[in-house]
């Protein structure tokens, strides 16, 4: 077991209940700086909850969690952002009718120098060439940076939001990634542009929770793979030492669950 | 390559198709009532006859922009006009008199926007709103509408280089607005704070805060509405004006936006809202019943909203189309390989 102040993020027993329904039971989880965890499941079995308790949207009943060793108490979103955890959530949250570069600025739009920026004017062209830099800097494909986002194909909307998370994560010392379906509803290419994506972004020693239904970005993008099933860890598993079946037969609960997590 | 022209020829539409409706109107037009139509002088009227009704739909689209249609718009203009007029009246110096009506404006649109942000529902407050301010200009004025006072001319009736007053504030109005929305971050964020709060919260920035700018905003152009039909009038009634409501929100409709929030330009606010003068000012020449404007009006409204759903419909589709259309491409080149 690795020490604590090794982890980037470290669950240790955590019950949540919705009323009388137990959506997780007693889920340990731990993950190091730039590895990418995939968290998988069938619907209902809690990964998204799971996900939720990481970035602070639900409170568990019971359990700790640590971040990079700290214990910290989440009350909401803010709190897990201030830890340095960044969630891309399935609906993007992208303001549609404007272009990337301002999407991707929101919240740290760059202003002009002299008078007119201590009143707020923008520097656009700044803001044009910054985005374009960030957005090269993580292989993100995007035809144009001046088209408003609701003129962008899925796909590189999906990265348009995931470029702000990955920025906003990486301009933190040991960031934490949380990514809920990143892939769903993407084309081939776009697919291939995320998976890229997550692994750079575990290579620039960021950890990565990725929750997902799709089992070959789980193997290709993540160093380990975290199965629930009905609000039990019944797997967790370096990716090299398991394979497509097991990991099926975990999901489905055909198989039992791996030795010590029963 | 087909697809990606029809999608430019729909994105041109809906960004240029008020200015293009303009223009056409305003050849048809002067054709139709030459020799009248087309002169300076009757596009002086043109513009005059809109101002007050443009810094109304400034007040409107500064609502809509940020996610909220205020309907409290002319109660508020109707209360300030009214406050200022009582203030003048007892003497108190024009200026102090305006700066109050434009306080009174702020004030209401605060509290449109404190009930809104605590969660209840928007038109039903600002509809609140329109009655409270409509009934407390009655109260200020007991009845008939206040007269009597001087020195508003200079915000009124007067010409400067053939222009009468209003068409200068509205300019003002547009010029600064435009700057603050094209130009500044307030701008941007005041923005996306109408087309996805949620998005702007999850950017560490205080969503609410530029929701309640809206309504302010709002507020305050009302009350300027308000101080400029007062000038324009020289009187003060407290019956407020619905008839602005729907020309200003017809002109922001026809400006090519849905009044979902989250966009807008508010030059083109402007055009919208010298169309439907144009077409007062057409009737007017030849003669025909003025009430039909109002129909039309209405008639706009409705058409504008339909094809912009018409448009963004397409758009979509088209969108759509293109990343597939990529997709199966590429799918098929991994095939080949």
């Amino acid at each position: 077991m690795a020490k604590n102040e090794e982890l980037a993020l470290s669950l240790k027993g955590i019950d949540l209940y919705y009323g009388y329904v137990r959506a997780l039971s007693s889920i340990n989880l731990d993950v190091k700086p730039g590895e990418c965890v995939a968290l998988l499941g069938d619907n209902g079995a809690g990964k998204s909850t799971l996900l939720k308790v990481i970035s602070g949207a639900h409170k568990p009943t019971q359990g700790t969690i640590e971040v990079h060793g700290r214990g910290v108490e989440f009350h909401s979103p803010r709190d897990s952002a201030a830890a340095g955890i960044e969630m891309v959530y399935q609906d993007l949250a992208l303001v549609d009718a404007q272009d990337t570069a301002t999407n991707l600025l929101l919240g740290r739009e760059i202003l002009r120098k002299g008078p007119l920026g201590w009143i707020g004017f923008l520097d656009r062209k700044a803001m044009k060439e910054e985005a374009k830099r960030e957005v090269a800097n993580l292989g993100v494909k995007i035809d144009t940076l001046t088209r408003p986002v609701e003129m962008l194909s899925g796909g590189q909307r999906q990265g348009v939001a995931l470029a702000r998370s990955a920025v906003r994560v990486s301009k933190k010392a040991q960031g934490i990634l949380l990514l809920d379906e990143p892939t769903a509803a993407l084309g081939y290419e776009q697919k291939v542009m995320v998976e890229q994506m997550i692994k750079r972004m575990a290579a620039s020693n960021i950890a990565v929770v990725l929750v997902t239904h799709d089992l070959p970005l789980a193997f290709s993008a993540a160093d380990r793979i975290v199965v629930l099933n009905r609000s039990k860890k019944v797997a967790d598993i370096e990716t090299s030492k398991t394979n497509n079946d097991e990991v099926v037969g975990w999901i489905t609960g055909a198989r039992a669950a791996q030795a010590g997590l029963e | 390559m087909r697809k990606p022209d029809t999608l430019s020829l729909l994105v041109f539409t809906r960004s240029w198709g008020i200015v293009i409706l303009f223009a056409a109107l305003f050849v048809a037009f002067s054709a139709w009532g030459f020799p009248i139509f087309g002169t300076f002088d009757n596009f002086s009227l043109i513009l005059g006859g809109a101002s007050i009704s443009t810094i109304f739909a400034a007040a409107i689209a500064m609502g809509i922009f940020s996610g909220a249609l205020d309907l409290s718009v002319p109660g508020i203009a109707a209360l300030g006009g009214v406050v200022m007029a009582k203030l003048m009246l007892s003497e108190v110096n024009l200026w102090v008199a305006m700066l109050a009506a434009i306080v009174v404006g702020g004030i209401f649109g605060l509290a449109n926007a404190i009930c809104t942000l605590r969660g209840l529902n928007p038109l039903a407050v600002t509809i609140g709103t329109l009655s409270v301010t409509s009934g407390l200009a009655a109260v200020v004025t007991n009845g008939p509408p206040l007269f009597g006072f001087t020195g508003l001319e200079f915000l009124g009736s007067d010409l400067y280089f053939g222009l009468p007053a209003p068409v200068y504030v509205v300019a003002i109005v547009y010029i600064f607005g435009t700057i603050f929305l094209t130009q500044t971050r307030g701008g941007t964020r005041f923005l996306a704070a109408g087309g996805n709060a949620e998005a702007l919260r999850r950017s560490g920035v205080n969503a609410n805060l530029y929701k309640l700018l809206g309504f302010v905003l709002s507020g305050v152009l009302a009350a300027v509405g308000g101080i400029v039909t007062t000038a324009f009038t020289s009187q003060a009634s407290s019956l407020p004006a619905t008839g602005s409501l729907f020309t200003g929100l017809t002109a922001v409709a026809l400006s090519g936006i849905s009044l979902a929030g989250g966009r807008g330009s508010l030059p083109k606010v402007f055009v919208g809202s010298i169309v439907i003068s144009e077409i007062a000012s057409i009737l007017a020449i030849k003669n025909i019943q003025p009430f039909w404007s109002t129909v039309i009006t209405g008639l706009l409204l409705i058409g504008a909203l339909a094809g912009e759903l018409a448009i963004q419909k397409q758009v979509s589709k088209q969108v759509v189309t293109q990343g597939t259309a990529a997709n199966a491409a590429l799918a098929g080149k991994k095939e080949d390989k």
